[in-house]
């Protein structure tokens, strides 16, 4: 389980997050969603640490994770993963060696074994073929499974998906989304969705947290976002240009 | 064999500029060529007073060391690191240290410029960019190479004839002797100063006009740049030293 | 007044805070050496890679700088008339002085701005971030490969650039001084030269050293996208230039004290 408490982060004169307390249950599919810039990214890297808290605390199965050192994420981020919004992908190695480098680290195979190992999690991906291939060769649909396969390698028990499916085709977004729904099915993993695609949401959330202007505005099932009369809420799933939301200026 | 082709684009890119140049760019574009000599010239001051001063410093070190072990004549180790200074170290040394810090800036400058489509977007309103960027920072180069080239030898100088007199207890009158110091000196170290001056951007912008690709390409016209321009004066250090060595000082 | 006074003192506040930033760096990466942590595949590639992008423009820039130092050797020698001299006062520039900083001097640009720019990149586009999410550190995987790399090939680059430099230089004094290349050859050999030439190769390693914690700290330090690229190369290309002046003085002058 993952609690964050009152949890504040500034850059500069911009309040990202303000006062933001938000629960995910062990095994679920929460979705967190907002417009650009709500500070969605900015709320789940505080998980791996990549940020700093302002105020407030983060905690990971009941360890307190605010101010733990770079060592000391080490192990933390074992158990939970993050698949980053581009991807990211090292340009300088093949599919398969990007997916070994952690088992080469963490799980102490040999350069031999550990290339075997991840051509067999690419194949779970669908991507064994593309194995000998460099990520600059390859669109963004495909990178974005490969990127999932290497968060995966180290089984952790939560992932962070930020942004999955945005820039995707409705093809390789769905086949996005059924990877993340079998994630919880079949292995029990929590899985965090940063994501603001309605589609991917109405069909596997199994809850749904909306961020606006730094604090969480609802924080409930699908459903009750569906019958909602929250008018700022009511925009963001309509998807209308005007109304009483108000975009954030980037800081 | 690419080699060839950039070395025969970076001599299209020269003869374009001079020809802007003679249509009257830095009329136009004033405010950028007085900037530009701002960029070059005031902002290197602190590298090549550095640079030069301690280069001279432990040239002379270096020399007076050995001098004192072979033959402990030290009248003559003032005029001739004074010559040598001129024709060329004070050239070589700052022609290196802009194409360093000059070169990489304007590939810098310009490759983000290209990455971004501004250049493109400055073709679309019928402005050169080779008129509109590369000349004034061309003839800024030019002449700030060779006001530096004179500020460095100076700096250089004065700092070895610190070390001759403190730790050697040399005067300043026999350090400070020009009895070697010839015209033909002269124009060489301003002739090498000059076609630093021009190498240097022609590099440098080159390399930034043909960057392609985001971040990536930026670094790498930028390294791209910081090469070029140096080697270039290596090279052109190498011939015009030739030159000045069979034709301007009369030897067989 | 006050401005430019100001403007001064806040140039020198941000280069104390380069060297400190620069220093704590080079202190953690020594320390991310051991072999344990060392990263075997991306030492190799780095090797490799530092070495082959570098050896060609090393090579002819050493090629040049030895006939450079022997045409302006020369035009003393002919006035004099004092031509048993020049192998040993080009010979001694060369190896002590203008052969270390000068390939040094281009291996920065060739190798150091490279290596800015690649980490900057990988900065730029998260991958760094997604090495350290991945429980991995850039240090130890990323830095120490490159670091490591490029002190030993500074080294080695050195060590035979100082002779193709010498080589250089025969072939002029041959062609331009009608001094024959055996006589160079000899005179080089006879001025005894084994302590400037061990200088040089101190030289180089130490230069190979700070060029490349000048090119991580800068390369790892991007904010702002390709712009942000451009600025730290050159950044990087410059301090990297200013250490190696320093530094070759600082060497020079321990080296003549002990």
């Amino acid at each position: 389980m993952i609690r964050f408490e009152h949890v504040s982060k500034a850059f500069g004169s911009h309040q990202v997050l303000d006062d933001v307390s938000l629960v995910v249950e062990r095994g679920e599919i929460l979705f967190i969603i907002g417009t650009s810039g709500a500070g969605k990214s900015v709320l789940v890297k505080h998980l791996v640490g990549l940020l700093r808290p302002d105020a407030g605390r983060i905690f990971l199965d009941d360890v307190d994770v605010t101010s733990l050192s770079e060592r000391e994420f080490y192990p933390i981020r074992k158990r939970c993963a993050m698949v980053f919004q581009h991807s990211t992908l090292f340009d300088s190695m093949t599919l398969a060696q990007n997916v070994a480098l952690p088992l080469r680290k963490h799980k102490g195979l040999r350069a031999q074994a550990a290339e075997v190992e991840a051509v067999r999690r690419l194949d779970q991906v669908g991507m064994a073929a593309e194995a000998a291939r460099f990520p600059s060769d390859i669109g963004d649909g495909l990178r974005k499974r490969v990127a999932i396969a290497r968060a995966l390698t180290l089984d952790p028990e939560y992932v962070i998906f930020d942004e999955p499916t945005t820039g995707l085709d409705p093809m390789a977004a769905a086949n996005v989304d059924q990877l993340i729904r079998a994630l919880s099915d079949d292995f029990g993993v929590t899985s965090i969705v940063v994501s603001h695609d309605l589609r991917s949401i109405f069909k596997v959330a199994d809850r749904v947290a909306m961020l606006y202007q730094g604090k969480v505005l609802l924080d409930g099932p699908p459903s009750a976002f569906r019958a909602t009369t929250d008018p700022v809420v009511r925009q963001f799933i309509e998807g209308r240009p005007e109304g009483p939301m108000q975009f954030p200026r980037k800081a | 064999m690419s080699q060839l082709y950039a070395f025969g684009r970076a001599l299209a890119l020269l003869r374009d500029t001079w020809k802007w140049t003679f249509r009257g760019s830095l009329r136009r574009q004033s405010k950028v060529f007085a900037r530009q000599l701002y960029e070059v010239g005031n902002r290197s001051l602190l590298f090549i007073t550095v640079t030069l001063g301690v280069l001279g410093t432990i040239s002379v070190f270096q020399v007076l060391l050995q001098v004192e072990r072979i033959l402990p004549e030290f009248s003559v180790v003032g005029p001739a690191f004074i010559q040598t200074m001129i024709r060329e170290f004070a050239p070589t040394i700052a022609g290196l240290i802009i194409a360093t810090r000059v070169g990489s800036g304007i590939a810098a400058e310009i490759g983000s410029m290209v990455v971004t489509e501004q250049v493109d977007a400055l073709r679309l309103c019928n402005a050169n960019p080779v008129d509109y960027l590369v000349a004034p920072r061309f003839w800024a180069c030019v002449i700030q190479n060779v006001l530096l080239t004179v500020y460095g030898g100076l700096v250089g100088i004065c700092a070895g004839a610190c070390v001759a007199h403190y730790a050697w207890q040399i005067s300043w009158g026999s350090f400070f002797s020009l009895s070697l110091v010839g015209f033909p000196d002269v124009i060489s170290g301003l002739l090498k100063a000059t076609a630093y001056g021009m190498a240097i951007p022609i590099a440098a912008a080159q390399a930034g006009l043909e960057t392609t690709g985001g971040s990536e390409g930026v670094g790498a016209a930028t390294t791209r740049a910081v090469v070029n321009a140096s080697f270039a004066v290596v090279v052109l250090d190498f011939l015009l030293s030739g030159f000045s060595f069979l034709f301007l000082f009369g030897n067989p | 007044m006050i401005g430019w006074v100001s403007g001064l003192g806040a140039a020198l506040i941000g280069l104390l805070e380069t060297l400190g930033g620069l220093a704590i760096l080079a202190v953690r990466i020594v320390r991310s050496m051991s072999p344990r942590t060392l990263d075997g595949r991306e030492t190799w590639r780095a090797f490799y890679k530092v070495g082959v992008k570098s050896y060609a423009i090393v090579v002819m820039t050493a090629l040049f700088t030895g006939a450079i130092m022997v045409i302006q050797a020369g035009q003393f020698v002919s006035k004099a008339g004092a031509t048993s001299f020049v192998g040993w006062a080009a010979g001694f520039a060369v190896l002590a002085e203008i052969g270390p900083v000068l390939i040094g001097l281009m291996f920065s640009g060739r190798v150091g701005a490279n290596n800015t720019a690649e980490l900057g990149t990988m900065v730029v586009t998260e991958q760094v971030d997604a090495l350290r999410a991945l429980a991995i550190e850039p240090l130890g995987y990323l830095v120490a490969p490159r670091v490591l790399a490029m002190v030993v090939m500074l080294f080695l680059l050195t060590a035979l650039g100082d002779l193709f430099a010498l080589f250089g230089g025969g072939v002029t004094s041959e062609l331009l001084l009608g001094i024959p290349f055996r006589v160079f050859a000899q005179q080089v050999i006879e001025a005894n030269l084994t302590s400037e030439y061990l200088l040089g190769l101190v030289k180089g390693s130490v230069f190979g050293f700070s060029i490349a914690v000048v090119s991580c700290y800068f390369g790892l330090g991007v904010k702002g996208g390709a712009a942000g690229v451009g600025r730290a190369v050159n950044n990087a290309v410059v301090l990297a230039a200013i250490g190696i002046f320093v530094t070759d003085l600082a060497v020079g002058l321990l080296w003549n004290l002990l």
